[in-house]
């Protein structure tokens, strides 16, 4: 898709895939505009920069959402997760376009909410104390040049600009627990078989969403991914992907096809977000 | 309800997303994780009988490659300045990063912690550099992220002035 994020053109994409070895795609993916609901058909009103505020589309969303492997349902987790994110936003957010503080902050308490919503609603559908079906979230509102990032859980998002890749979210999994709390060694984390299981999900026993923003620049190249990508594909050829150039597309199909060609144990989701053309 | 929003400003590596930690959610990581962009948390803090719930923007620290964008600042508040007590360069830089945060935030309600107090074998700020931040008008409180000290208080100085500001930054 090739739109506009305000004043640099955007090329974004997403793509997922089953993989080699699940018979089920849990993973589900969003790329959405939110618009403001005034739309102006005729006017007599000069004011440019008011006209083209109106009248433009004001924020992005991207979303990925990983079902947790291992429990029953986790398709059904995903995709209400991301329904229930979709109806949220849809009634509570109304898109936001300037650096107003109070604003801001009002914003960002609703994306933040958006997803308590979500997790809310997968324990009433299947099952309350957190053992049935469960998700990751990472969700990215972008109101150029902000970034808004909400995260839950394993899946990433990255940026990649003058040829270095930042990875924006930590995964929320029993390993990095352990090696912030100085009881693992990162290899000892690598080993161990609880090492990723997710000490935070939507529809788990624990949510804790992660909420951070980072101001985008033209050239710079956004991807959101599940851990179908990341448990195969290395960062550097990831940043390498990502640096070479191509559509949005293209990077999407060699990134997945990257993961499956490396086994593809798991489903893989990705979407690539390139800003400045 | 009374938001704020308090940015944390420093060198890389001088403890502010461990303040953070510490203050919200009673943890000490002993990984280091650079910061990426803004991490933002909330925590509500009762001061002369009002709550106030200050939004706690933890910016990604200057390193030799990056500055603190304006962007970032602007809106603020109040800033927490983190200088870690064992590197000098953390404090011989905190003029310039004052400097920033205020020609992008304005005049708002700021407290220098010189973290890190823990290390106490490694410290190296003494009385002249103390002496010095008060002679500039600094209010500086002495913290540790890993101990906890200071850092209840630092946090609540700052929800408390900025209260007593009105609301609004400059």
């Amino acid at each position: 898709m090739t739109a506009g994020a305000g004043a640099v053109p955007m090329d974004c994409f997403g793509l997922t895939d089953v993989g080699k070895v699940r018979e089920l795609n849990e993973d589900q993916f969003v790329i959405a505009s939110l618009r403001k609901s005034v739309r102006l058909r005729h006017t007599s009103l000069t004011d440019a920069d008011l006209v083209a505020r109106l009248a433009g589309v004001e924020s992005y969303l991207f979303v990925v959402a990983d079902g947790v492997g291992g429990r029953p349902g986790g398709e059904l987790a995903s995709t209400s997760a991301v329904s229930s994110l979709l109806e949220y936003l849809d009634q509570a957010v109304v898109a936001y376009h300037s650096l107003n503080t109070d604003q801001e902050h009002d914003f960002l308490a609703r994306l933040e909410e958006s997803v308590q919503a979500a997790h809310r609603r997968i324990l009433e559908e299947y099952g309350a104390q957190g053992k049935g079906p469960a998700t990751t979230l990472t969700m990215v509102t972008l109101t150029w040049p902000r970034a808004y990032l909400v995260h839950v859980g394993d899946s990433r998002a990255y940026y990649l600009r003058g040829g270095r890749l930042r990875q924006l979210t930590r995964d929320q999994t029993t390993g990095e627990y352990m090696v912030d709390a100085g009881a693992w060694t990162e290899e000892q984390a690598a080993r161990a078989k609880v090492g990723a299981n997710l000490i935070s999900a939507l529809g788990g026993s624990e949510m804790t969403p992660v909420v951070g923003l980072i101001d985008l620049e033209a050239g710079d190249v956004l991807l959101l991914c599940t851990d179908g990508l990341t448990k195969h594909v290395a960062d550097p050829q990831i940043a390498a992907v990502l640096e070479a150039g191509g559509s949005a597309e293209a990077m999407c199909r060699e990134l997945v096809q990257s993961a499956l060609d490396a086994g593809g144990s798991d489903n893989v989701t990705v979407i690539v977000v390139k800003l400045g053309g | 309800m009374i938001q704020k929003k308090v940015c944390m400003v420093g060198l890389f590596g001088t403890g502010k997303t461990s303040l953070v930690q510490q203050f919200v959610h009673s943890i000490f990581s002993v990984k280091y994780h650079s910061t990426v962009g803004v991490k933002i948390d909330r925590k509500a803090v009762e001061v002369d009988g009002t709550s106030v719930t200050l939004v706690l923007w933890d910016l990604a620290g200057r390193d030799g490659t990056s500055d603190i964008p304006a962007s970032y600042l602007r809106g603020s508040h109040a800033i927490l300045f983190v200088v870690d007590g064992t590197r000098r360069e953390s404090f011989d830089q905190l003029p310039e990063l004052r400097e920033l945060a205020r020609a992008a935030a304005g005049e708002v309600p700021s407290l220098v912690a010189l973290n890190k107090t823990d290390l106490t074998d490694q410290w190296i700020l003494g009385q002249r550099e103390e002496a010095a931040l008060a002679a500039q008008g600094c209010h500086v409180l002495k913290t540790s992220a890993k101990t906890g000290a200071g850092v209840e208080e630092a946090f609540t100085w700052l929800a408390r002035e900025t209260a007593r500001n009105g609301g609004k930054p400059a």
